[in-house]
């Protein structure tokens, strides 16, 4: 009778939460003009892979169809959007505006809270726009996204991959070299960094800040790539501060997102009290043409669940909207029905039960009325206070949250 | 152009390891500001003056601590970094520690002056998952045996052919006429940070991080 490692129930009020935050979510994309798609989720291997690449495709849960096609359980929407739209949306207008809200699965070797194996990702994807309009309008998003939801404190940090690789030719590291040290800036080993002994590199993997960090950046990145890359993001902090956002969005050089798709802006948004990102996103020009189609595009996307866990550790707890009930019928089709024409939330009581019984249900469930439809009599209760001496509720209510 | 300051960082919260590292752990954090006390006694964690949260944990359990925040940062050895395989970000190498994760025989085998494996090998150790990492690496199949203390035991009596463990001066290797068949790497102490918390209190961190720098290894 147990579950598998790494994923788990919802209990009703638990979804209740659950499905707020993905409605909050929900509304945001469709105030930035976001449509949302659904696509199925088994996919080819393949696919996903030629999407994710060879490293990340480890993360896969994959198994064979009985005609032994690889499939997989989708890791990310991403790459199944990017599919999407190079197969289906291709003579759509662009540049093309979608969103998901969305389970999806990760073969995580220590699955823990924040690391489930089956996670929901709410998430929208800017296809077929170049440049840092596009990029500010992911960021602001997210931003506006997490005030949404009642985390007004979030902070972002921001960086494009094209700096890195600036660093990386600036200091002179270039092949496997640059590759192991793009890797150790990745996860900020500034031990395994200091052994280059290239000084630049571990300030770099160290350095945040605003506007100084990148003028401090420009001293040593040698590409034409890197110098444009700090352009745009000094063009995004002062965009950002034209928002008030300027005390939440910090460069970080050594943010480097986990899939190896992304090729200019990056962002995280996190908590002080939480240990991992809530959500995150960049630019991703080389995904589409993997897939044929050869468009710009660039998108973000949040753990719902990860959320949940920010807003519930500080306290805040999402407000818990038990199902409303108007009115628990007994007796009657006919009245029950007649209810809910009328637009009531109807719940039936069971016939054989007396008044007391019934007010008890009601009371449990605070339910206003009670209807009783017996022997072509039709009589409604008052349903008073509870007074005392009677059983707890099944359901007890949250008085935390009242 | 000015920034604006970032919100106020509450205190840090430090995991520090109980056992062999513990007295220079306090000693560096001590020279770095940090009123670790002399004596914990039992106790589990402790807030300083200053409201830094110490806490006082096996050194094993030091990654996992950080990596989900429950710690903003912490010290730990770079063996159990290799073991526990968590996501922590790796700031600084404090020097003191030193130690040698090995692959170590019985002297009579003569593995370490290259005499062939048996097909089919039985290495005991406390740290499973480096063994397998590093065996693998070499494409030998090895039965894995785990075990929890004196693991230099286990090849005189028969029950392994090799074992992976720490080498500090290689005294108990000598009395138990084992020894080094190849060295899997070198370790100290690490300063170590979880990735999102370097960010969320990046000043707070980033001084712990100069200050425990700047004392002479």
């Amino acid at each position: 009778m147990r579950l598998p490692a790494g994923v788990r129930d919802w209990l009703p009020h638990e979804l209740a939460r659950k499905r707020e935050i993905e409605q909050q979510m929900r509304a945001v994309f469709g105030r930035w003009a976001y449509e949302e798609v659904q696509t199925p989720i088994i996919e080819r291997f393949d696919v996903m892979e030629r999407g994710l690449g060879e490293e990340t495709a480890e993360l896969l849960f994959q198994f064979n169809d009985r005609r032994s096609t690889a499939l997989a359980l989708r890791p990310e929407m991403t790459t199944p959007v990017a599919r999407l739209v190079s197969t289906r949306m291709r003579e759509t207008p662009l540049p093309l505006r979608l969103a998901y809200v969305a389970p999806v699965f990760r073969y995580y070797e220590q699955p823990q809270e924040g690391r489930m194996r089956e996670l929901t990702q709410a998430g929208a994807e800017l296809i077929g726009a170049p440049g840092i309009d596009a990029d500010a309008e992911t960021l602001f998003m997210a931003i506006e996204a997490l005030d949404e939801i009642g985390l007004r404190d979030a902070r972002f940090d921001i960086n494009d991959a094209r700096v890195v690789d600036g660093i990386l030719a600036g200091v002179e590291l270039d092949g496997e070299a640059a590759r192991e040290a793009k890797e150790h800036m990745k996860t900020r080993n500034l031990v395994a960094l200091r052994k280059f002994e290239r000084p630049a590199l571990v300030q770099f993997a160290q350095r945040r800040g605003g506007h100084e960090a990148i003028q401090a950046a420009r001293g040593v990145c040698r590409t034409p790539e890197s110098l444009v890359a700090l352009d745009a993001l000094d063009e995004l902090l002062r965009r950002a501060g034209a928002l008030g956002y300027e005390s939440r969005v910090t460069v970080d050089f050594a943010l480097l997102r986990e899939l190896d798709y992304y090729t200019g802006f990056l962002f995280e948004g996190y908590v002080e009290e939480i240990g991992f990102s809530l959500c995150g996103g960049g630019r991703y020009d080389s995904l589409l043409p993997r897939f044929g189609f050869d468009v710009p595009a660039v998108g973000w996307t949040a753990g719902v669940e990860r959320l949940l866990i920010a807003l519930e550790r500080r306290g805040k707890h999402v407000r818990r909207r038990r199902h409303r009930i108007d009115v628990l019928v007994a007796g009657s089709d006919v009245v029950a029905a007649r209810e809910r024409a009328a637009g009531n939330v109807v719940r039936y009581a069971g016939s054989d039960l007396g008044d007391e019984a019934l007010l008890e249900e009601a009371r449990a469930y605070e339910i206003p009325r009670v209807v009783i439809a017996l022997n072509g009599t039709v009589r409604e209760l008052r349903v008073g206070p509870r007074v005392g001496g009677l059983p707890a509720p099944r359901t007890p209510s949250n008085w935390d949250a009242r | 152009m000015s920034r604006p300051k970032a919100q106020p960082e509450a205190g840090l919260t430090i995991a520090m390891p109980k056992g062999a590292l513990f007295a220079e752990s306090a000693a560096r954090l001590r020279s770095a500001g940090i009123e670790v006390p002399e004596d914990v006694g039992r106790r589990l964690t402790i807030t300083t003056a200053d409201g830094t949260t110490l806490l006082f944990l096996r050194p094993t359990d030091v990654p996992a601590y950080v990596e989900f925040g429950s710690a903003d940062c912490g010290i730990v050895g770079k063996d159990v970094l290799w073991e526990t395989d968590r996501n922590v970000a790796e700031l600084a190498d404090l020097g003191f520690g030193y130690c040698r994760l090995v692959v170590a025989g019985r002297r009579i085998d003569r593995y370490h002056e290259g005499a062939p494996f048996p097909t089919f090998l039985r290495v005991a150790t406390k740290f499973t998952r480096s063994a397998e990492t590093w065996f693998a690496e070499r494409d030998l199949p090895v039965e894995l045996i785990p075990l929890h203390g004196s693991v230099e035991l286990s090849p005189l009596v028969g029950l392994a052919d090799l074992i992976v463990d720490l080498v500090a001066t290689g005294t108990t290797l000598r009395e138990h006429d084992l020894v080094v068949v190849e060295e899997i790497g070198e370790s100290t102490a690490r300063f170590v940070v979880n990735p999102v918390r370097f960010r969320a209190k990046y000043d707070a961190l980033v001084k712990l991080l100069e200050r425990l720098s700047a004392v002479p290894a």
